[in-house]
């Protein structure tokens, strides 16, 4: 019983805690807070070299598939395409990462885009 | 705040598991050091010593896979099934961590050698600590420059502090009557020459990281590292207050003297606990103001 206690309250910490976290602006294109007509693409840039392990693109419809120009590689210069067709709405990226000396990164940056 | 990087559980996880491993390397390191520096303690101390290093050193390697499982899952972003996905595994093997993995699994693989009866045993135990202090030299901030440096501070410190910290259980198990006290005795003298050790190189390295005094109010690393000192101020005191009141107390045959000294090597443990919780958010979630 204790056990399920310590492990749910521990799941509550994930949850919420996951929920509320929020990253500094990276550098980026489209720069965070942008309000843009179109998104070419999506660029975040790093001082060191950072290996993207994940990245997710939320818009108004759900999860957009984006393509990944930039492999697994750490780069300085992570690049991936959306579709062409992305509707007006507010759009939130979140990535992941591994930094060259080992350190997980993540961050979350946030465009919106109008007609 | 600056330089303090996003926490969420997963961090929270990160830290705790980290913390953990840092005592069982420091237990596992001290074990082979108590046996080698108290050759005239008596046998179930010594046993007690050995028995808690080898439970450590398992511990470790444990504790070390947990960490991969955890850092997967954080550079992920799956959650719980990230910790066993095959590429994030293998991108952590690639990383720095995978770096310090052989080095910390021969370590304890040589501690182990605590088991193997006779000199030959005791002789290769010694030489886990050093390769187990090596193997952190390849991960986090002692990357930085002047590499060769940080590297050499880091493998003094860990050695200073494993000689403290693998030392308080025996010593607690010891604490009684006149030939506990003698042992304590002759700790307190090594312990004189270790101690300022310990404290000079982890000053160095913490200065290097640093740079500035101004740095050090300013930032999360500066905070978290003052709170370090302020725990192990606190340890200092009541290492302090052990050599030169109660072992002499124990020595001396004073009534409720052991008691007393067991009860403050249990609150110097709960100090060095505390010393490990903060130094495992130090190297977690900030970054030396050298680096922002």
């Amino acid at each position: 019983m204790m056990k399920q206690s310590i492990l749910a309250g521990l799941m509550m910490a994930v949850l919420a805690t996951g929920a509320i976290a929020h990253s500094k602006a990276e550098d980026t294109t489209p720069a965070n807070e942008a309000i843009v007509t179109t998104v070419e693409a999506i660029e975040m840039r790093f001082d060191d070299p950072m290996r993207v392990t994940a990245i997710t693109v939320t818009g108004p419809d759900g999860d957009v598939a984006i393509e990944r120009e930039t492999g697994m590689d750490a780069v300085t210069e992570f690049r991936a395409i959306p579709p062409a067709d992305l509707p007006a709405g507010a759009y939130t990226v979140d990535w992941r990462g591994l930094a060259s000396d080992g350190h997980p990164m993540q961050g979350t940056f946030g465009f919106t885009i109008t007609n | 705040m600056e330089g303090l990087a996003q926490i969420d559980g997963w961090t929270v996880a990160a830290i705790l598991a980290k913390a953990l491993g840092y005592g069982a390397a420091l237990l596992a390191m001290g074990g082979p050091l108590f046996v080698a520096a108290f050759p005239l303690a008596a046998p179930d101390v010594r046993r007690f010593a050995i028995r808690i290093a080898v439970v450590a050193a398992v511990l470790l390697i444990a504790v070390l896979a947990l960490r991969f499982g955890i850092r997967a899952a954080r550079i992920s972003g799956m959650g719980l099934p990230g910790m066993v996905d095959p590429m994030m595994l293998a991108f952590v093997w690639d990383s720095p961590l995978g770096t310090a993995a052989p080095w910390r699994g021969a370590g304890v693989v040589l501690v182990l050698g605590l088991l193997v009866p006779g000199l030959f045993g005791r002789v290769a135990a010694l030489f886990g600590p050093l390769l187990i202090a090596i193997s952190y030299t390849s991960v986090g901030h002692s990357l930085g420059e002047p590499r060769w440096l940080l590297a050499a501070l880091l493998v003094l410190h860990l050695l200073a502090a494993a000689f403290w910290v693998g030392a308080l259980a025996p010593l607690h198990h010891a604490a009684v009557g006149a030939e506990g006290a003698a042992l304590l005795h002759r700790f307190g003298k090594a312990a004189a020459m270790t101690v300022p050790l310990l404290i000079i190189v982890g000053s160095i390295f913490a200065w290097i990281m640093t740079g500035s005094l101004s740095a050090l109010f300013a930032t999360a690393y500066g905070w978290t590292l003052i709170a370090k000192l302020t725990f192990v101020s606190g340890l200092l005191g009541l290492a302090g207050l052990n050599k030169w009141r109660l072992v002499p107390a124990l020595a001396d045959d004073r009534v409720g003297a052991s008691d007393s000294l067991r009860r403050s090597i249990v609150f110097e443990a709960t100090a060095v606990f505390l010393i490990l919780l903060t130094t495992a958010t130090l190297t977690t979630v900030t970054t030396p103001p050298i680096n922002l």
